[in-house]
């Protein structure tokens, strides 16, 4: 077990020092001058040789990676071009915004497609089932943006229950909650509409399985037996998706928090690529990127926290 | 002998649409996309304007139409060309085997940790934002996608008597992949290419809704959402008809995909 | 206690089980024996009331004095573990592998009979003694992948025992094991009938362990009972020539390796027909070495035999 978790780690760290090679080398080796898209076309070649050697361009590309990356692993993701302030300040401000919206959605894509899925399952070739099949099928063809701005075209600007956008600050709990709800509904649908299918069919099959007829036999009852037998021995294919999902989440995260105006890495992204503030945009994508290998490492992990046999083998 | 599944049918007909509306903006569009009309903004649907006009007065219908163009061009550029590179790479994995086929594998894994947004955020931030850079982002993570697939596929391929048999023979692995493999992983190919179709649409949509896909004047639906976005207290409509669009273009490559896939593989019909 | 009379079930693709008559008094062991897909599961998820839901019942079956034959699940929950219960043929399968066995066997204590968590622990303790599970503290704590088939099966029963039910249905409860662990299985369900004056219905396809196990015998083939009575006697002095084939065909308790074809009936060529392709009439027809015109179309009535009942056309109009 320990040794499995020790070897898993290995390759999680191994990916994230690749990943932090591959966003390097985008940013950085392809042909392109900084210099020329913050400062411009008209700008004087002095201007930007000067503006290169601010930036610490002109060193190796090595160098400069070992720097990127060694800043990194304690937190200094450098000085944002643009904001003037450490990008690790500038992330500590809004990462606390993007995983409550993450955490949110993904926890409300987990109980909608566990209800929907599990309920399609129980009720398997009967209308219950087919309609669900069938708003999942629509809802998968839904972009969560446009799903945000029917929500608010309907809760806000219809009905005028909830902000449109906007972020009051943690400072006010209730206010706060209330500008999360859309975006975390926009977030979550969508995702769960696939999740459901995962788990239904999942749970179809587990349902075949013997010990089902055995919970079956001792008088339990449906619903005990399917989220307490079929539920669990579903779980592996579900899992493989969340992981899956997260990243959907994390990046769908990105898109909603521009469409409801949340001060969050999301939006933050957007200002420095507008502001062509390079540093912090890969800073940035490091981060996401790393949280989606996270994500899956963890569910490498659950797999074998599940399943009773694996943890047997991975002694 | 049997009649195509029914996904399929009614997944091609809402395709055939999107296709048709695209096709026909290449030569004819009811107004040129881009040309303003202030004094008749907001217009309602009517005989001439079939959906109405936005906050400068252009077309809906002719906007919507060279969305479609914009939309299926980059799908199916980035389709093709993640397609067919990974496709490549996958099938060149399963051909070599060996250490090739696993760091081939090892690299599709790392292709992953890259969701389209992020990727396309980095080439916008490195080159500033456009519909190629778009297509290209929505291109490199079809690259892994293809490779499992195809690689999976080939696989299977590789262990038939009849591929054997062409080994024990002495005949090239180029060889063999041309004549045996690509023929028997090609339904696999097409299936996740329909179903890909359907992502690229999504995203490329998100993109341009964010600024880092079509710029202006060129429309898009999702540049097209963006704008209506603001305008939500005025005219809600023009918020509706592009995510419309996109809906039935997804839902469509969607259906067609779950169709071919119970075509080429009926064993899988019973479960879905 | 329970009695089928003129059971019926009919599946989409035919009739399953036709006709059967059956009664268990208290403590009562009766055999059920036939070919692979003879109906003897069918019978046995009949009398659970756990028959496909897109099977129809006809006939009638009562348990208590009660009419079971259109309960509705509900009623029948009700009556599972505590007054029948039923083991499956696949010990393997039939644990949930990713539960503690403990767990699993305490479930319906908790659930069904309301115990506390502690008290079920000890009921689950005493039931693995019972079933003669050795270190049963140990085993309660294992996964099912960490017993044997013969502990499995122990485990299986002793699950089926937790509510105290009157009756248990043992369907193929030896098939999966070696023949020394399937005598033992065998001998520990005849003592659990004993000790708690347990109705069981044994369903096997080895003729030995059924006369080792129970008292009575009944014989089935396509859905039809064929031939019952006193066990030993039918045995010794078959009236059917299904169960003389049967007999026959007896295979060597040789013990099979898991996944190895059942052993054919050496006397009895092929095997039983799909249900939609069994005869109208005699469901043997076909097979029947002594086979008759009119077998195939007409329904043999059950006739007395010495030792019980017969259903064979050569036994009417005082045939040999
Ligand atoms: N769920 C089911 N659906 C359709 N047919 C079934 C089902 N279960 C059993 N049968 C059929 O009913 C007949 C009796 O099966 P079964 O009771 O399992 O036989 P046995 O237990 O004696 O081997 C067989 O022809 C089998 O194919
Ligand atoms: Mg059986």
């Amino acid at each position: 077990m320990l040794l499995f978790l020790l070897r898993r780690t290995v390759g999680f760290l191994a990916t994230l020092l690749a990943i932090s090679v591959i966003v390097f080398a985008v940013m950085n080796l392809l042909p392109g001058d900084p210099a020329l898209t913050v400062l411009g076309i008209d700008s004087t070649e002095d201007a930007r040789a000067a503006l290169r050697a601010q930036m610490g361009l002109d060193r190796p590309a090595a160098e400069r990676f070992l720097a990127w990356i060694g800043g990194a692993l304690v937190g200094d993701f450098g000085t944002s071009w643009s904001f003037g302030v450490p990008v690790a300040g500038l992330i500590a401000e809004r990462l606390p915004l993007t995983l409550s919206l993450a955490a949110s959605g993904m926890v409300v894509t987990l109980v909608v497609a566990l209800a929907l899925g599990m309920a399609a399952a129980a009720n398997h070739r009967r209308p219950g089932d087919w309609a669900m099949m069938l708003l999942s099928q629509l809802g998968i063809a839904v972009p969560a943006f446009w799903l945000a701005i029917l929500l608010v075209l309907l809760f806000a600007v219809t009905l005028r229950w909830l902000p449109p956008g906007g972020f009051p600050g943690w400072g006010e709990p209730a206010a706060a909650a209330s500008s999360l709800i859309l975006p975390t509904i926009s977030l979550a649908l969508v995702q769960s509409a696939v999740l459901a299918r995962v788990t239904r069919s999942a749970a179809l099959e587990a349902m075949r399985l013997d010990f089902v007829r055995t919970a079956r036999a001792t008088g339990l009852s449906p619903a005990r037996i399917l989220w307490r037998h079929v539920l669990p021995n579903a779980l592996a294919p579900i899992v493989t998706i969340v992981g899956m999902q997260f990243a959907g989440v994390v990046t769908g995260a990105i898109v909603i928090e521009n469409v409801f105006y949340l001060p969050g890495l999301g939006r933050l992204i957007f200002q420095s690529i507008a502001n062509r503030d390079l540093i912090t945009v890969q800073a940035l994508v490091l981060m996401f990127a790393a949280i989606v290998v996270a994500a899956n490492f963890l569910v490498d992990v659950a797999y074998v926290l599940i399943d009773p046999r694996l943890k047997a083998r991975a002694t | 002998m049997s009649r195509p599944p029914a996904n399929l049918l009614l997944g091609g007909a809402l395709v055939a649409l999107a296709a048709l509306a695209a096709l026909v903006s290449l030569v004819w569009t009811p107004f040129p996309h881009a040309a303003l009309d202030v004094a008749n903004k907001f217009a309602p649907p009517s005989a001439e304007h079939w959906l109405g006009t936005d906050q400068l007065g252009r077309d809906l219908v002719s906007q919507l139409m060279v969305g479609a163009a914009n939309s299926l061009a980059v799908a199916l550029a980035a389709v093709a060309l993640g397609g067919g590179l990974g496709t490549a790479l996958g099938l060149a994995a399963s051909a070599m085997g060996g250490w090739v086929e696993d760091l081939a594998m090892r690299i599709c894994d790392l292709g992953f940790a890259f969701p389209a947004l992020l990727f396309a955020i980095m080439l916008a931030a490195a080159f500033g934002p456009s519909l190629a850079n778009a297509a290209l982002a929505i291109a490199f993570i079809n690259v892994p996608v293809f490779a499992r697939v195809a690689r999976g596929a080939a696989n299977q391929v590789w262990v038939r008597e009849f591929v054997l048999a062409g080994r024990a023979a002495g005949r090239s692995r180029l060889a063999l992949t041309l004549d045996h493999i690509v023929p028997n992983v090609a339904a696999a190919v097409i299936v996740q290419a329909t179903i890909e179709f359907a992502v690229a649409i999504l995203a490329e949509a998100a993109l341009s809704y964010l600024g880092l896909g079509a710029q202006p004047p060129s429309p898009s639906w999702g540049r097209m959402l963006a704008e209506a976005q603001t305008l939500l207290w005025i005219e809600p409509m023009l918020a509706i008809w592009p995510g419309l669009a996109i809906v039935v273009t997804v839902l469509g490559f969607g259906l067609m995909g779950d169709g071919l896939r119970d075509l080429a593989d009926p064993r899988l019909v019973r479960e879905r | 206690m329970l009695q089928a009379t003129s059971l019926s079930v009919r599946l989409p693709a035919g009739e399953a089980l036709r006709g059967v008559d059956l009664s268990l008094a208290p403590g009562e062991r009766v055999g059920v024996v036939g070919e692979s897909g003879s109906g003897k599961s069918m019978l046995g998820l009949a009398l659970m009331g756990m028959t496909p839901a897109s099977a129809r019942l006809s006939g009638r079956l009562t348990l208590d004095g009660r009419d079971m034959t259109r309960a509705r699940e509900r009623d029948w929950r009700a009556l599972r573990a505590r007054r029948i219960a039923m083991i499956f043929q696949e010990p393997m399968a039939a644990l949930n592998p990713l539960r503690r066995v403990g767990t699993t066997v305490m479930e319906p204590l908790r659930v069904r009979l309301g115990l506390t968590r502690a008290e079920a622990g000890a009921r689950a303790l005493a039931l693995f003694n019972e079933v003669g599970l050795p270190d049963p503290a140990d085993r309660l704590r294992q996964y099912p992948h960490e017993l044997s088939g013969g502990q499995r099966q122990r485990a299986l029963i002793a699950l089926a025992l937790a509510c105290d039910p009157a009756i248990l249905v043992a369907d193929e409860p030896t098939t999966a094991l070696d023949a020394e662990v399937a005598a033992r299985i065998v001998d520990l369900l005849v003592r659990l009938s004993r000790d708690r004056g347990m109705a069981l219905v044994f369903i096997s396809h080895d003729l030995a362990a059924v006369a080792r196990a129970t008292e009575r015998l009944v014989v089935l083939y396509g859905g039809d009972v064929v031939e019952r009575g006193e066990v030993g006697a039918v045995l010794a002095d078959p009236r059917h020539p299904y169960t003389r084939g049967l007999i026959a065909a007896r295979p060597r308790p040789a013990p099979r390796a898991p996944g190895a074809p059942r052993p054919r009936l050496a006397a009895i060529p092929g095997s039983v027909p799909p249900l939609a392709d069994l005869p109208a009439g005699c469901r043997f027809a076909g097979r029947c070495p002594v086979e008759r015109p009119e077998c195939a179309a007409r329904r043999p009535a059950p006739r007395p035999t010495p030792h019980g009942l017969a259903a064979c056309h050569l036994l009417e109009e005082g045939a040999p």
